[in-house]
Formats: C-alpha cells, structure tokens, sequence
C-alpha cells in the first residue's frame, strides 16, 4: 500500500507541477538526502477523515523558474523572494488538494490549512527527517533537470477506497 | 461592453496568474480588483461596481464559501455571478457551492477552462470566434 500511496503522491505531484507552471519532472529511485542549504520548503496540515500534513522541498533554482512561470514573466526578469514563497506555497496547496481526494475518495471533505515555509536548513531536515514515532506515510522524490524536489505526506493515511488504478 | 472582475485569492501569485489568463483569453475586460480574503472582498464589492467575482476557497480570515453565504445573504449583491477557483477537489463542497450559485474550476487550470466558463457565466464573447 506504501508504494501505490508513492505512486498517487509522485503522479499528482508531476501533473500539478507541468499543469501549474510548465515544471517537468521524473520520480527517481534515488533515497539518499537532498542538499538542504540550496532548499527551500513549504508544508500545508488538514484534517478531514484523516489528518496530516504535506511538505514539500524544492531546489532554489527550480524554485526561481517555476515562480517565473507561474508569473508569465521573460526569462532574466527577476521575481522577489516573497512572490517566490508566495509560490512555494501556493504549489503545495494544489498538490495537496488534487491528491487528497485520490486517497480518501471524491466525497470525503478536508480542510486544507493555510500553508506556511519552512525556513532554514535545520528547519527542514527536522520537518522530513524520521524521527522517533514519525516517519512518512509517503515520500517521493523527483528530477527536474537535476534538481531535485521532494513530497513528504505525514499523518494516520488511511486508504478509503479512493485509489484510483 | 466590458466587465470589472474581482480576484479573491491568499496567493499574490495566483492573483496574478489568473490576471493574466484573463487577458490573454480575449474577454473584455473593464477594472480589475484584488483581494487577499473573503473579507477584504467583501469591502471591494461594497466599494466597486464589479460584474463577475473569482474567489478561492482556501482563505485565511474568511474562506471563500463564507464570502459567498455573505454575498448571496446581500439584497444588492445576491444575483453577482460568482467563480469559484480552488485546489478543492471534493465533491461534496464542489455541489454545496454549486448550489450556492457558483461555477467552478479546480487548479490548476487552463486558459480555455477559463475563457470558456467566464464566457459561459457572463455571456459575452461568445461570438467572438
Ligand atoms: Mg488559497
């Protein structure tokens, strides 16, 4: 079940990313850890049927394009570290709210909190690390041109039927 | 003819994206608003003339399906057409606010989901083509 959870969470999670902002992505195999320094990462909680959270963690430069084209704008036009959270942010909560519903099914309601940046390499590695009694429901990592990206779903996931082949 | 929309959206960002659609899509657009919460829609809508509000639903200070249970409980705004963009993805809430009058488009989105829902909720420019 872990890995049909995988499979659910790195195929919203390309969809979103080329649907949003024209992002293409690969799930890789590869489990060693991302370098946190160059990351940024955001996290959004729910609760509904089961509760959680999703976190993801995102190259700085990947960031920088998928906020560009988000925005529309040229290549070289730069966009501020705020539209770049704001971004941030906002992917995470798509991603969350298209793949909740594959999980628990279409009729299931969930409230989606307003999503908050997780700051500073320390911070992250704490949000996505193991530790005692948390480990992810589901994690997946993906290649954007080498960059890297990654989505963490913590919580008491239960499949509800809603997983759809 | 030209018609002044309302943006209703947290993300800034997003803001700007469906700003952007909405001009790329050929529809005449008058003024545009932006608001960050249901709320701060509400005050727009009470200071503005505005033909077609797009609202998220996930909101800090007050969501979208609040927003919309206030503007349909409002003699003079209850008939405004209402478009609802969010991540939801439940459809038990899409037909609660189905039923409450509003269209609705998941994101992300494409342009000509856009294009065509406004066309359809305001009917203009649908001879364009
Ligand atoms: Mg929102």
């Amino acid at each position: 079940m872990n890995e049909k959870l995988n499979d659910i969470l790195s195929r919203v999670a390309v969809e979103s990313l080329e649907k949003l902002a024209f992002i293409f992505s690969f799930p890789e195999e590869d489990n060693g850890d991302m370098d946190y320094d160059s990351a940024a990462a955001a996290g959004v909680s729910f609760t509904g049927p089961f509760s959680g959270s999703l976190i993801i963690t995102i190259s700085r430069q990947v960031l920088v394009e998928l906020t560009s084209n988000m925005l529309g704008v040229n290549d070289g036009q730069e966009t501020t570290p705020d539209q770049q959270e704001d971004a941030l942010k906002e992917t995470i909560n798509i991603i969350c709210g298209n793949l909740l519903p594959f999980i628990a099914g279409e009729q299931a309601v969930f409230n989606i909190d307003t999503p908050e940046i997780i700051a500073g390499a320390d911070a992250i590695k704490n949000a996505v690390t193991d530790s005692d009694g948390r480990k992810p429901a589901s994690s997946v990592k993906l290649d954007i041109d080498d960059e890297q990206c990654a989505l963490f779903l913590f919580g008491d996931i239960q499949v509800v039927g809603g997983l759809v082949e | 003819m030209s018609i002044n929309v309302l943006i209703v959206d947290d993300s800034s960002v997003m803001r700007a994206m469906i700003l952007k659609t909405l001009r790329m899509t050929g529809l005449p657009l008058g003024e545009t608003y932006q608001a960050a919460n249901g709320q701060e829609g509400l005050d727009a809508l009470e200071q503005h003339w505005i033909d077609l509000a797009i609202v998220d639903i996930n909101m800090p200070v007050m969501n979208g399906e609040e927003m919309i249970d206030h503007i349909r409980e409002n003699l003079e705004m209850k008939d405004l057409p209402v478009l609802v963009i969010s991540t939801e993805g439940s459809k038990t809430r899409i037909e609660r606010l189905q039923h409450k009058g509003a269209k609705f488009i998941q994101k992300p989105f494409s342009p000509e989901i856009i294009r065509d829902t406004v066309k359809g909720i305001t009917g203009i420019g649908a001879n364009d083509e």
